[in-house]
């Protein structure tokens, strides 16, 4: 009997990470927060490898920087198109391996590095070494998720993880930038890659969404070309010239006592 | 010693605008001590001190020091222009009671909304930081803030009009500007107060309708519409670059007026200071582009024409300024008064802080410069140990002027000793923690600027010796004020 009730135990103990799986965070709609996050550190959490058994994550980001992901292998929604957007546009921004890596992390504590390992074949990519494939314990991911605003929640209805897409830029262990989406535009993570070799990114206003700009940026030609908003800087001088017009002219000097 | 009486006002008229003045000065004596242990309190907070203190408090305390500061100093430097210029011309006595009682509701009302209200975007209120607190301040704090500025602007605006109408009454705009001194002609004999003044106050309208137009498009902004940062940002601080400037010329004018009544010298119009002051006026409206050289949205060529403005502007006030004060005072049987002293030794304290201007409206070191502590460290230089000391000799020498009462010269040494060490050495904390990357506008200094933390602890104590310089000021002065006042 005793021995009976152990291994109903034991069973239950085992079947957990298929029916009980860990949820992190609080489900929303909304992508994270870029602002609250930018320039917080990132804890240095040990993540293993088919090549490495454990390594520190500051190992690879002291080296270089580091763009950062996390997914899960068993995925059937996001995940993959996700990771070869990533992959596209990682290779229309050029950089990569030369001033930054790739590193993806498994949140789901069943995957092993392994599985890691045959994601990363399935996507082309495990030969290059400018992408990592890993994964981290399980309090470790938590506390990796909690510094950028990453959640994950199982949903037992579809055996799925419900999980925002996000890409995070880590210089120095701090976060630079955060990517938000299903899909990495090529321009967006064109200008990460900037930051990430610091250079400056500078943003323009859509032409006509203003009213009274001082400049429109015409960026075909690279040009700036006056707008409206020039005359209101005008404005100022105008009316004191005026105010001094009418302080000193003859009728004003006439008028009231001397 | 000159005093104000000119043949254009009764006796009685004369009383009244003297015991305006003094209420004036009195007013600015009453706010200075306020103003000046809010930015006492906003050094121990950065120190350190009050640890459970919300931050919010910090940015409050900050815009109201710094609108008020600026606020005071400015009717502090127009009254006594307005005062000095009895001499020559007439302003009216009803505009300065209306500036008066307009500026007094204004500054209750930045009390409301700063100390009531937390708002707290600093004096600039970049847009569109005051529409979005983030719950910090409520929007009536907003409403508050600007009804404000909208008070104090139309107020300020009259007053500067009127002195100009006054102005015009007796010279002619070529006049008033020295242009016969500039094209070598005959023409009347016009006192450097006067086309000080003038110069300041054509661009005072300038910087005060560009505040018009920012509250404008707030509340454009408020009823959704899309408004342009950069013009937002040009304007605004076009109106506070114009505002400061054209402070501390009417400083520098009274200076102009009142030293020379102690060197036994006359200090008078000639080519080159009716060319620098000529200069002034065109150069002033482009100089304020040093503000905006991290916004990389505005042309380069604008930013250039920024620093070759901002070089040029030292020129020809400043050095002509202070060399004609070394050149007054050398070798003159100067009266050094308390009076004479600060009048003296701010317009010095102005050329210090204008070199320091300089350098930071250098490009290439405002890259490294901006938004640390060398930027209030070379405002604070001009202010403090500019303007404000001029102001406060203007205040002292009105004060002696109407009570009659004499100074002790060994408390007048003590107040301009403990003015000087502790205005100084305060301020050498701000230029060490800006050299040393130390950012402003920070409640609490986080772990990579740490050493901010001892800056601030050593400059509090610095502040504690001015302070006690300023309470002996009030003291001494204090006193010829009140009988002044009840002359």
């Amino acid at each position: 009997m005793r021995r009976g009730l152990g291994s109903v135990c034991l069973a239950l103990c085992l079947s957990t990470p298929f029916y009980g799986q860990p949820s992190f965070g609080i489900r929303s709609n909304e992508a994270p927060n870029e602002d609250r996050y930018v320039y917080k550190a990132l804890p240095d959490i040990v993540i293993q490898t088919v090549a490495t058994a454990d390594a520190r994550l500051s190992t690879v980001w002291r080296d270089k920087p580091v763009l950062l992901t996390m997914i899960f292998t068993r995925c059937a929604g996001v995940c993959s198109p996700f990771l070869r957007s990533l992959k596209r546009a990682a290779a229309d921004a050029e950089g990569l391996g030369r001033d930054y890596r790739i590193v993806v992390l498994s949140f789901d504590p069943q995957d092993s590095a392994a599985d890691m390992d045959r994601m990363a074949q399935s996507l082309g990519l495990k030969s290059d070494p400018a992408w990592i494939f890993g994964v981290a314990s399980p309090g470790d991911i938590r506390r990796l998720a909690a510094a950028v605003g990453f959640w994950f929640y199982w949903d037992p209805s579809v055996g799925q993880y419900d999980h925002p897409s996000l890409l995070i830029a880590v210089d120095r262990g701090r976060v630079l930038r955060m990517l938000a989406g299903a899909e990495v535009p090529s321009a967006s993570l064109r200008e990460v890659a900037q930051e990430l070799r610091g250079k400056f990114v500078s943003s323009y206003a859509l032409a006509g969404k203003v009213a009274f700009r001082c400049f429109e940026y015409d960026p075909d030609r690279g040009r700036y070309n006056l707008d409206w908003g020039v005359l209101l800087m005008l404005l100022p001088a105008t009316c004191a010239l005026l105010s001094v017009a009418w302080a000193f002219s003859p009728i004003s000097r006439r008028a009231g006592p001397p | 010693m000159a005093s104000v009486a000119n043949g254009l006002y009764g006796e009685s008229e004369i009383r009244k605008f003297r015991r305006m003045t003094v209420i004036w000065g009195a007013t600015v004596l009453l706010l200075l001590p306020i103003l000046a242990l809010l930015g006492y309190f906003m050094r121990w907070v950065q120190a350190g001190a009050f640890t459970q203190l919300r931050p919010e408090w910090f940015y409050a305390v900050l815009t109201l020091h710094s609108l008020g500061m600026v606020g005071t100093w400015f009717v502090g430097s127009m009254a006594g222009v307005s005062y000095l210029l009895l001499r020559y011309t007439r302003p009216s006595l009803a505009v300065s009671r209306l500036s008066y009682w307009g500026t007094l509701v204004g500054v209750l009302l930045l009390i409301v909304c700063t100390l009531g209200g937390l708002f707290g975007t600093g004096w600039y209120f970049l847009y569109p930081l005051p529409l979005m607190s983030q719950h910090v301040w409520q929007p009536w704090a907003t409403f508050t803030f600007f009804l404000a500025l909208a008070i104090l602007g139309v107020c300020w605006t009259i007053w500067t009009l009127d002195i100009l109408r006054a102005i015009a009454r007796h010279y002619s705009l070529s006049a008033a500007l020295g242009w016969n001194y500039i094209l070598g002609r005959e023409g009347p004999e016009v006192p450097p107060l006067v086309l000080i003044t003038t110069v300041s106050l054509i661009v005072g309208v300038a910087g005060f309708v560009a505040a018009v137009l920012v509250i404008a498009l707030f509340a454009a902004r408020a009823l959704g519409v899309n408004v342009d940062p950069l013009l937002m940002k040009n304007l605004t601080f076009f109106f506070g670059h114009v505002l400061v400037n054209i402070t501390m010329y009417l400083g520098v004018a009274t200076v102009y007026e009142l030293l020379p009544s102690y060197a036994g010298r006359p200090w008078k119009i000639n080519r080159v200071v009716a060319l620098a002051w000529g200069a002034v006026l065109f150069l002033i409206l482009f100089a304020y582009f040093h503000h905006l050289y991290m916004d990389f949205a505005q042309p380069a060529w604008i930013q250039k024409f920024g620093q070759i403005c901002s070089y040029g502007l030292a020129v020809p006030a400043g050095v002509v300024s202070i060399f004609g004060t070394l050149a007054l005072v050398y070798a003159a049987r100067m009266r050094w008064t308390l009076a004479s002293t600060l009048l003296f030794l701010g317009i010095m304290g102005w050329g210090v802080g204008g070199i320091a201007a300089v350098i930071d409206s250098t490009v290439e070191v405002n890259f490294h410069f901006h938004n640390t502590l060398w930027v209030p460290a070379h405002f604070h230089t001009y202010y403090l140990m500019g303007v404000v000391l001029i102001i406060l000799g203007l205040i002292d020498h009105v004060g002696k002027e109407i009570s009659g009462l004499e100074e002790r010269a060994a408390r007048s040494k003590l107040t301009v000793a403990l003015l000087l060490i502790g205005g100084y050495g305060f301020l050498s904390m701000f230029y060490w923690a800006g050299a040393h990357s130390v950012p402003r506008r920070y409640a609490i200094y986080p772990l990579e600027v740490s050493q901010g933390t001892l800056y601030a602890r050593i400059a509090v104590g610095f502040i504690t010796v001015l302070l006690l310089g300023i309470l002996l000021y009030l003291w001494e002065t204090g006193k010829r004020c009140l009988k002044a006042l009840a002359a």
